[in-house]
């Protein structure tokens, strides 16, 4: 593996992960459901397993059953289609052929929220955190670079049960590099402050960044605490935070009810009552539009974040 | 597997299995009578005749398979489990019971020889075509055996399922159809007719065979037949009896999941068996 793996996609690093964890483990195996060219594994992954990747045709549904019937006899598939459709359209699948009969699938969740780009409001899925995560039995990650989703794919490998990944299909800025291991139920502080904690995870994290990063040069200090976890979810970094802090706010590329804010709220009201704001999509459609318009529309690009962190360190 | 066939007690067995899942039932206070019931044979058969099962060893890697996708038909499957020796009979009488390991639809991580969860119809076809394409990849000569319901055959996912194992010509796939011809609300040929089944069977690049569901001599036949059949997966159509040889509900909807709220309505359905005067297990 080369080390500047943040000059690849992430769909190419995914793939090329894969391609490696299946040379050194014979159960590993990609489904896919017509979209193998969008997730990357076709061809990076085909190239070098091709008897290994396996095409259920526009049938998620039935992708899901195969898995899942495959892994009761050992296999290790790792599913992977756009996020609507590797979700809420399987839902049912998910929760009963999945998660009920706790079988070892992995489940990848590509091109998540705004980042799907020209496809637009039928493709944009808001709730894929929310909705994965009050489903006993998965877990559910959302990495936010190339190093930290090749980390997150080796414990999937390794961890035998349910997984739910959101995954982004494209380059991501560096945050970590080949040393990060990944922890299940463990938050990453990326910045450290006493006025403002911010929570973030995924696509939003390197914004969230930069936020914290300029926000120390006007002298608030962000505590950036970056969930890749999002269940289990790291009860004891975000009470520790909260205490120390005058709010928390979280940012997510996301509907802001049930997902990343609505977990901080769950464990914070019942735990460190705090004042919290949940940045995010506003539980609104999504619509075939730019990044930057999106951002602005809803509120949760850099310049909201930091004004939504200078907001609650005046209080 | 292959144990000397003996018609009079293999009549026997099935008249016992009748008793059986009709008392758990209406010990229970309610269930999925009528889809247990027409699968009597079918299920004595698998276990008793076809199938390569080790009840000592339910996870025997090299086993066939049974996924019951049409999972509320439990109370059948377990009443040959136990029989079977997979667990002891006494375990039946807590069919739905707070805490039981025999949920009234079957569960893989409860009961022992569950091969797989099912429940949420429409699922079970497309796990069985996973197991299928993981022995086919592992070298093993196992068949996996999945049963659908006639009802459950509305379900999109069937038809996805059948597309991928035409395709992926899986011939240690059997499926089985139990068609009784009713669902939930009615004949299946008012609610949503599923003909011409085994033409829609054969489109998607199947084998199918059809039998009588209730005569050992064709289920057998034509079980021995499906497991010989090579690059095409099998689907037999089994002609059934929705709570056959339970003259209170025989071949009507109602069937489908009886309440019995008291003993008396027990009572009744327990005098309404063809076959009755067996000693219960439990």
């Amino acid at each position: 593996m080369q080390a500047n793996l943040h000059e690849l996609e992430m769909r190419n690093v995914y793939a090329m992960t894969l391609a490696e964890l299946a040379d050194a483990n014979a159960n590993i195996l990609v489904l896919e459901a017509d979209l193998s060219k969008a997730s990357g594994t076709n061809p990076a992954f085909l190239k070098a397993h091709p008897d290994r990747l396996i095409n259920a045709g526009v049938a998620e549904a039935d992708m899901i059953g195969i898995a899942a019937g495959l892994a009761v006899e050992g296999k290790i598939p790792f599913c992977a289609s756009f996020t609507p459709f590797a979700t809420r359209r399987v839902y049912d699948q998910i929760t009963i052929s999945v998660a009920y009969a706790n079988t070892n699938v992995k489940i990848v969740g590509t091109a998540p929220g705004i980042t799907t780009g020209a496809n637009g409001g039928t493709h944009m899925c808001f709730a894929d955190l929310a909705i994965m995560r009050v489903m006993p039995n998965m877990v559910v990650l959302s990495p936010c670079d190339c190093y930290e989703l090749r980390a997150c794919l080796q414990w999937m490998a390794a961890y035998p049960g349910p997984v739910y990944m959101q995954m982004i299909r494209m380059k991501q800025p560096k945050v970590f590099d080949a040393s990060y291991r990944f922890e299940p139920g463990k938050a990453v502080r990326l910045c450290e402050g006493s006025d403002v904690t911010l929570v973030s995870t995924g696509y939003m994290t390197p914004f969230a960044l930069q936020a914290a990063n300029a926000l120390a040069t006007e002298g608030v200090g962000a505590d950036l605490l970056h969930c890749p976890s999002i269940k289990p979810f790291d009860e004891e970094a975000l009470i520790a935070s909260a205490r120390r802090t005058r709010g928390v706010v979280t940012v997510e590329n996301q509907s802001t009810l049930g997902g990343l804010g609505g977990a901080v709220c769950e464990i914070l009201a019942e735990r460190c009552p705090s004042r919290v704001k949940r940045l995010g999509i506003p539980d609104r459609f999504g619509e075939i539009a730019t990044e930057e318009y999106l951002f602005n529309k809803h509120g949760f690009g850099v310049e909201h974040i930091k004004q939504v962190c200078r907001d609650v360190t005046r209080g | 597997m292959n144990e000397a066939f003996d018609r009079e007690e293999f009549d026997r067995l099935a008249g016992e299995f009748r008793y059986v899942i009709t008392d758990m039932i209406c010990r229970a206070g309610s269930g999925h009578l009528g889809g247990a019931l027409s699968l009597v044979e079918i299920v004595i058969s698998l276990y008793w005749r076809i199938m390569k099962t080790d009840p000592a060893n339910p996870q025997w890697p090299d086993r066939d398979r049974l996924v019951l996708s049409k999972g509320h038909g439990g109370p059948v499957l377990y009443v040959a489990l136990a029989y079977r020796g997979f667990f002891p009979k006494a375990m039946l009488g807590t069919l739905n019971a707070n805490g039981t390991n025999l949920p009234s639809h079957v569960d893989r991580l409860r009961t022992p020889g569950i091969d797989m969860t099912a429940g949420s119809l429409g699922q079970g076809l497309s796990c069985a075509c996973g197991m299928a394409l993981a022995a086919r990849m592992d070298g093993k000569r196992h068949n996996v055996f999945c049963i659908i319901g006639d009802g459950e055959s509305n379900e999109g996912q069937i038809w996805e399922a059948a597309m991928f194992a035409g395709h992926n010509k899986l011939d240690n796939l059997i499926a089985i159809t139990d068609y009784n011809k009713l669902q939930i609300d009615g004949f299946t040929d008012e609610v949503m007719t599923i003909e011409p089944l085994a033409a829609k069977w054969r489109a998607f690049n199947w084998d199918v065979l059809e039998m009588d569901g209730h005569d050992w001599d064709d289920i057998h036949a034509t079980l021995s037949k499906a497991r010989d059949i090579k690059g095409k997966p099998v689907m037999i159509i089994a002609h059934t009896v929705k709570a056959r040889d339970c003259a209170a509900v025989e071949n009507k909807p109602e069937s489908h999941n009886i309440k019995v709220d008291n003993a008396e309505v027990h009572a009744k359905y327990m005098a309404a068996l063809k076959r009755t005067g067996y000693s219960l297990p439990y």
